[in-house]
Order: structure tokens, then sequence, then C-alpha cells
């Protein structure tokens, strides 16, 4: 019960302090920009085939976008969410209430994910919505593209919490938004290394990306939102040696396992640093 | 009913890194009792409050609040207490924020509204309940920590530098708010640096510096132990020095001047003899020490300690 209070005063500050206002506005503008693109990027490519490849190449790149928006925003929201209530004075009236740390992390962990949650969905809806009216195209799996966005935020915001438990707001925000960045990075040297049989920089690189795993669930979105056609090409060795940014094969199970344990390992850290912090 | 003291702290310590804010701190407060806790700024206070609220985990000792050990979940429904950095959720009205604290107490559905508006009542809100706490003064949104704080009417509360953004008239309507939760056997832990306030509505002190406390008892006990005469004499020789000497501290030179220290029933027998002695009596009357007063005495005894240590030392 207190979870869910905590939880729903989250949602309730998103709302609040128009955070949620702002992203809608933004995700409206951004979805009829969408929309008119791929209009006149399909009026302007005669060839079908082409046009595809085009919408293709153009709807990863708005995902991107869009992962990138809904990441950074998470982590913001998460790097302030215990940090500012603890800078600011307003946990000295919460937490000696009846309300365990656990349970006070895991409300804001949980209000934070529904928001993520359903600005994902929504966004992500109407922006599939628009490619297809717009431009006929329908990416292979939007659902899983649109499940691994959101796996990825949700690390990005676990981790931000984390910091959040210790660090200010922006410090927590900054730190998270570079994690971020390396997690990003270290996926690209892999495919990089790999790519050019530099074996101990692709492990190290690999290394990074479990350790940081938001890349690799970013690289699941990309697996769904690719062409069948060119996902053969990139299998075949016809792509990944010039598109580090390519992506043959889907994040197998044992990484998806490793996700979860991650994220749960990160929510476990948040409530042992909240549980020994000093109010 | 339970018999446990409503606040039992026994060689509570805290230690932040190499600073000591809290050492062998030790106190009884008794349930349904005001109870004022003084100390000078960075005396150590603010922690033993958080110490006793399960904010801040102790270094060594142990305490317990309401007969269970420090932090129990269940007893934290039975404690208010308003911060001496009072900040609400700027986001939410006033109502929102006490109808956020009901629910975490755990105050059934049914019944929240009424205790909502009891709350709001009391602390003079009611006509603001629905404004944004943002828009809210520094005094007004410290009566809404107050409104927070006695929320669903708890055993114990604790209140930190509570009428410090108040006006008189506020500081007028806390103080009836103190005497109202003490007639209804509420326990009152006031942690203030308005000693007047204090002494008006609190049973017992205690005073806390160097993070332990130095004197704990009633406020007669407290201001009992130095009791003070003030006199007016003339013909003040060696002898009547003498006398003065053997019943108390002479503080400043006579004619007018003050004797502290003098036992309540040696005044007689003292006006008798320095009559006896010559001394020309103009004035004689009981100089009641006022709890700062006695305040700043044991401050400036323990700084006179403290110059006797470091000279020791050296």
């Amino acid at each position: 019960m207190p979870t869910l209070t905590i939880a729903a005063l989250t949602l309730r500050e998103a709302v609040r302090r128009r955070v949620a206002a702002v992203v809608a506005i933004l995700s409206l503008v951004l979805v009829a920009l969408i929309a008119w693109g791929f209009w006149k990027l399909n009026g302007a490519i005669g060839n079908r085939t082409e046009a595809i490849g085009a919408d293709a190449v153009l709807a990863i790149l708005l995902a991107f976008m869009f992962s990138v928006v809904l990441g950074i925003g998470g982590a913001f929201l998460a790097a302030g969410s215990i940090a500012a209530e603890i800078d600011s004075g307003i946990a000295l009236a919460v937490l000696p209430r009846p309300i365990s740390r656990a349970q006070y992390v895991a409300g804001k962990w949980l209000g934070l994910v529904t928001l993520v949650i359903s600005y994902a969905a929504v966004s992500g809806a109407l922006a599939f919505l628009a490619i297809r009216f717009a431009a006929g195209y329908d990416p292979p799996n939007p659902l899983g593209a649109l499940a691994y966005i959101i796996a990825q935020s949700v690390a990005l915001l676990t981790l931000a919490l984390l910091l959040s438990t210790r660090l200010p707001a922006l410090a927590g925000g900054v730190l998270s938004v570079g994690l971020f960045g390396v997690s990003w990075i270290a996926g690209i040297t892999a495919g990089v290394a790999r790519a050019l049989k530099a074996e101990t920089l692709a492990h190290v690189a690999s290394a990074v990306g479990l350790l940081l795993p938001m890349d690799g669930l970013w690289r699941g979105a990309v697996f769904d939102l690719t062409p069948v056609v060119v996902q053969v090409a990139e299998a075949t060795g016809h792509g990944q040696h010039v598109n580090p940014f390519g992506v043959s094969d889907p994040p197998t199970p044992a990484f998806l396992v490793w996700c979860a344990v991650w994220i749960a390992a990160v929510f476990g850290a948040c409530v042992g640093s909240m549980r020994s912090r000093d109010i | 009913m339970t018999t446990a003291p409503a606040i039992e702290a026994l060689g509570l310590a805290k230690r932040f890194g190499r600073t000591t804010a809290l050492a062998d701190f030790s106190l009884t407060v008794a349930r349904g009792e005001a109870f004022g806790f003084l100390g000078p700024n960075g005396a150590g206070k603010t922690t033993a409050v958080k110490l006793l609220l399960g904010l801040c985990r102790a270094t060594s000792g142990a305490a317990e609040v309401l007969g269970a050990p420090v932090g129990d979940r269940e007893t934290r429904r039975a404690i208010g207490y308003l911060p001496e950095l009072f900040r609400y959720q700027e986001w939410l009205s006033a109502r929102e924020v006490l109808g956020l604290h009901a629910r975490l107490i755990g105050i059934p559905r049914t019944k929240r509204a009424a205790h909502i508006g009891e709350a709001l009542d009391l602390v003079g809100l009611a006509a603001r309940a629905d404004d944004r706490v943002g828009g809210f003064s520094k005094g007004m949104q410290q009566r809404l920590g107050l409104g927070v704080a006695l929320l669903g009417e708890p055993a114990l509360v604790f209140l930190d530098e509570p009428t410090s953004a108040l006006d008189p008239a506020g500081r007028r309507d806390v103080r009836a708010i103190v005497e109202n939760l003490r007639a209804r056997g509420t326990t009152v832990f006031l942690n203030s640096h308005l000693l007047t306030e204090v002494e008006r509505v609190c049973d017992r002190v205690a005073f806390v510096d160097g993070g332990s406390v130095v004197a704990a008892g009633s406020i007669a006990e407290i201001l009992g132990a130095s009791r003070s005469l003030r006199m007016h004499l003339e013909s003040v020789d060696e002898s009547v020095r003498a006398i003065l000497s053997r019943y108390g501290a002479v503080a400043a030179e006579p004619p007018s001047f003050t004797l502290r220290g003098v036992a309540e029933g040696d005044v007689p027998r003292l006006v008798t003899e320095l009559a006896a002695a010559g001394a020309q009596i103009h004035a004689v009357e009981p100089a009641r020490t006022t709890l700062e007063e006695r305040f700043l005495q044991l401050l400036s005894h323990d700084d006179a300690d403290t110059h006797d240590r470091r000279a020791d030392a050296s």
C-alpha cells in the first residue's frame, strides 16, 4: 500500500510539474513531422523497393531518437526523484512514516516505470501508425521494438535511481546519461572490433556492454525494426563489415535473462543504499 | 496499558566521519509530558531527534520510542514530526499533502476527510486548504508541517523549532496547541530556541551541549538550583562580604548586586546576620531566574570547564 501511494505520488508529480504535458506536446509535434517526412520521402522515391529500404532506415533513426529521449528523460527524472527529496527536506517528513526504505524506493521505481511505459506505448503507437498512414510501411516487429526500448529505459532509470540515493540530482543525471553513452559506444566499438578481428578490444567492449546492457537492448529494437532482407544481408556478412550499427541477430535469451538479473541487482543495490543512508 | 516511557535513550552516539554529533546521549521522557529539548546551535539536538525517529542510525547505544526499538514501523504510526527544515510537495495543495500523510499513516479512507479537516482547522489553514503549497509563505508552510505532525492523533510528537517562521500570533497558536496536546495526554518533544515558550509549556527540560545532556529535570528543579537575590546594601565592609560569600556568589559590586545560589530557607538568617554586621539593608528581593538565564549559565559554565580542561592539558 505505501509503495502504491509513493508510485501514485511520483506520477502525480510528473503531471503537476508539467513534465507529462511537455513530453506529450513534443511527441505530438514529432509524430506530425514524422508523418509529413515519410509522406514526402515516399513521394520522392518512385521505386517501391527502394522506398521500403529508406523507410526502414528512417524508422530506425526515429526509434533511436525516441529511445534517447525516453532514456535521458527517464534518467533525469529518476536521478532527481530521491536526491531532490532528500536535499530539499521533503524526505524528512515522509520517511518517519510507517514506510520502509524498500517500499519508498519501490514506489519511486514503479511510478517512473509506469511513466516510461505509458509514454513509450502512446508515442510509439502514434509514431508507427503515422508511418503506416503516411508511407504504407510497417516495421517487422514494432511491439518487440517498443518492448526493447522500454527495457532499455527501465535499465537506465534503475541505474539513475541508484545514483539518486547518493548523489545530488544533477550529478546523478549527468553520470547516468554519461554511462548511457558509454554503453552505446561500447556496442559500436564491439561491432567494429569484431569486424576488424581485434579480439581483445571486442572482449573489453562486450564486457562493458554486459555491465551497462542498455545498448544491447537497443540493438534488440534495431533488429525488430530491420526488414528481413536487410537482416539476411547483415547475417551473411554483406552489411556487418560496413555498418557497425547494423544488427544481424536478436539478443540471446541468456542476455535477456542477464538484463533482468542486472535490473533486479541494481534495484537491490538501490534499496540497500537507501537503507544505510542517513537522512 | 504499557508503562514504558515515551522515549528512553541510553548512551546514543553518532559520528559523521571524524565529527562527533552526539556522544553518550541518555534521556528518559515520560508518557504524556511536554519535554523541552534545549541547547546551542550545533549541540546535537536535531541529530538526536533524527536518531529517535530512525532517520539516522546510531553509531552506538540504544533507544526505545513508545516501548519499541527505534524505527519500528508500527510504532511510527503513532509518531508525528515537524522537521526544523520543513518542506512539503509544493505541487500539491495543503489538503493533498495531508491526504498523502493520512494514507501513509493508514487512516481508514472513511475517516481521512474528517482528520484532514481537523488538522487544517487546528493550524488555521482551512481557508487555504486547496491552494498549492508552492504559493505558501514560510509561516504557512510551517503551519502545514504542524498539521502534518498532528495528523491522526499521534501519541508522541517531535516538534523541531516549531515557531521559527511564525509571527507572534502564530507562536501563541503553537503554545495553545502544545498545551492542548499535553492536556489530552500526548507526549510532546519540543526542540526550541525560544526559551520563554519552553518555560511556559514544558513540564521538564534537558540541556544538551557538545552532543550530550548536561542538565535535565523539571522546570522547578532546573531553575531552583540557582536561586538568586537582588540586594541593595550600604556600609559593606569585609565582615559583610564574608557573610555574603558564605551564602552565595556575589555578582557585581555593592551597593546594588545579585547574590546567586542562595538556598530559599537561608534568606531570613542571611538578612539577620547582615543587619547584625552593620550593613544598611535597602532592598532584598528574590530574583527569579529565567530559563534563558539558566541556559546561559550552563553554557558559560560549560565553556569555563572546557577552558579549564584546555588549560590543564597545556
